[in-house]
């Protein structure tokens, strides 16, 4: 059984911080940031019509589970996963697979586990942690969120990985095994592909247009909820896109250190130069979030018409971004394949 | 306490960005919490954006990417260590 000794690194984000340690531990290092460009994590997605916490649902990231089903999809790589409805029976596998040498991510909820300050505990069922080890009825866990490894309860474990409500984990475990794809050329940019795919995507709700979407739903906020609630849909905005394990300016920092390293794995300046532009944007999107935070706080330097022109802009600016990126993809992923083909000739 | 100048410039930066103007400690304990409830500023999550806007325009550092700005907005004092291993 594996134990203190496992190299634990705190992430920005649960599952790219979780797919991570576990591809480590499958004998590849990747980055996280790496990890978050492969699995095409970068998206936005403005949903009015489904509430979350009583607020529109907005997100700044594919679907939860997305990036590792699409990164162990893109390296070829193994997973063996599990539901479960028998609470005891989830606990006696996850016992046998520790005992097996095996370390095993498992979704849960951030409300049930005991090691998150109560102030940050909240509903979220699609938390990835991962078990390291077992000692008498304590488990310790390698969570992404934490500075470092943890212990946590048998019983407040099953708590948290049976949860009810919206995505509820039943129990979710799982684990990895090599990968079969060790030159990531291939997969980064089947990655890009889905990203400017999504980002560019013709769906209202979806990508740059779900931007502008959110955008004109904005200027009625304050006609549609009032004064109080709007300041507190905004809020909820500011927090979807700095906080929740974004790294910050929604996900596009994080995304352009993808970038950043794909340039150097293709020797392309361009993709480098492309990295400092989505830097950029993320610096206006904190600059959004600085002048919303002041309109949440009364010290308001613009209006809701003013936000949402600059989500606007910020739309714009991304529409031709994506646009070169997804030019410059096929242009690599072209140099590729005729690389490949001279190699194989 | 700790007396490296570097804590109380901070405080300043800090104070001054999120507009704080109630009675607070003249100098803050290094290690205690920057935000949430336990904040000695009574700084909250939506003050982090102030705090880390107004630390990259003073010190050209950004607070993101593949560092976690959980860990840098913890303290004081990891602010102050995230600031001299990231220079400008």
């Amino acid at each position: 059984m594996i134990g203190h000794d496992f190299p634990h690194q705190q992430s920005a984000h649960c599952e790219t911080g979780a797919a991570a340690s576990l591809l480590r531990q499958a004998g590849l290092n990747l980055s996280e940031a790496m990890v978050f460009g492969i699995g095409g994590g970068l998206f936005f997605g403005y949903v009015p019509f489904v509430k979350l916490n009583g607020f529109p649902l907005m997100t700044y990231r594919c679907r939860p589970g997305g990036i590792f089903s699409r990164l162990t999809k893109s390296l070829q790589c193994e997973v063996k996963q599990q539901k479960y409805r028998n609470k005891e029976q989830s606990m006696i596998e996850l016992d046998q697979m520790l005992e097996q040498g095996l370390v095993v991510g498992l979704q849960t909820s951030v409300f049930w586990l005991p090691y998150i300050p109560p102030a940050l505990r909240f509903h979220f069922n699609a938390h990835n942690l991962i078990v390291v080890s077992k000692q008498d009825q304590r488990y310790l866990i390698s969570d992404p969120v934490m500075p470092e490894l943890v212990w946590c309860d048998k019983e407040d474990l099953v708590n948290a990985r049976f949860a009810q409500g919206a995505l509820a984990p039943k129990g979710r475990c799982y684990t990895l095994h090599s990968p079969k794809v060790t030159d990531l050329r291939q997969p980064v940019l089947k990655g890009i592909r889905t990203v400017c795919r999504d980002m560019l995507a013709p769906i209202p709700i979806g990508g740059v247009r779900g931007l502008r979407f959110m955008a004109r739903s904005m200027r009625g906020w304050q006609k549609k909820y009032g004064k109080r609630r709007s300041l507190s849909c905004l809020a909820q905005l500011i927090r979807m896109q700095e906080e929740i394990g974004t790294g910050g300016a929604g996900f596009r920092f994080i995304y352009a250190a993808f970038l950043q390293e794909a340039a150097t794995l293709f020797d392309e300046p361009q993709l480098e130069q492309l990295a400092q532009r989505l830097t950029i944007i993320g610096d206006q999107w904190r600059e959004f979030a600085l002048q919303a935070t002041r309109c949440c706080k009364g010290r308001a330097e613009v209006t809701f018409d003013g936000l949402a022109q600059m989500i606007e802009t910020n739309a714009d600016i991304e529409e031709q971004f994506f646009r070169e990126l997804r030019q410059l993809e096929r242009q690599l992923g072209r140099k590729l394949k005729k690389s490949v083909q001279e190699v194989s000739s | 306490m700790d007396q490296d100048p570097i804590y109380q410039e901070l405080q300043n930066v800090i104070t001054e960005a999120c507009h704080i103007f109630e009675d607070i400690p003249d100098t803050i304990d290094p290690d205690s919490a920057l935000i949430g409830p336990d904040s000695p500023l009574g700084l909250d999550s939506l003050d982090a954006v102030e705090v880390v806007v107004a630390i990259q325009k003073h010190y050209d550092v950004r607070i993101g990417g593949q560092q976690s700005g959980r860990e840098a907005l913890e303290s004081l004092r990891t602010l102050a260590n995230y600031i001299k291993s990231n220079p400008s």
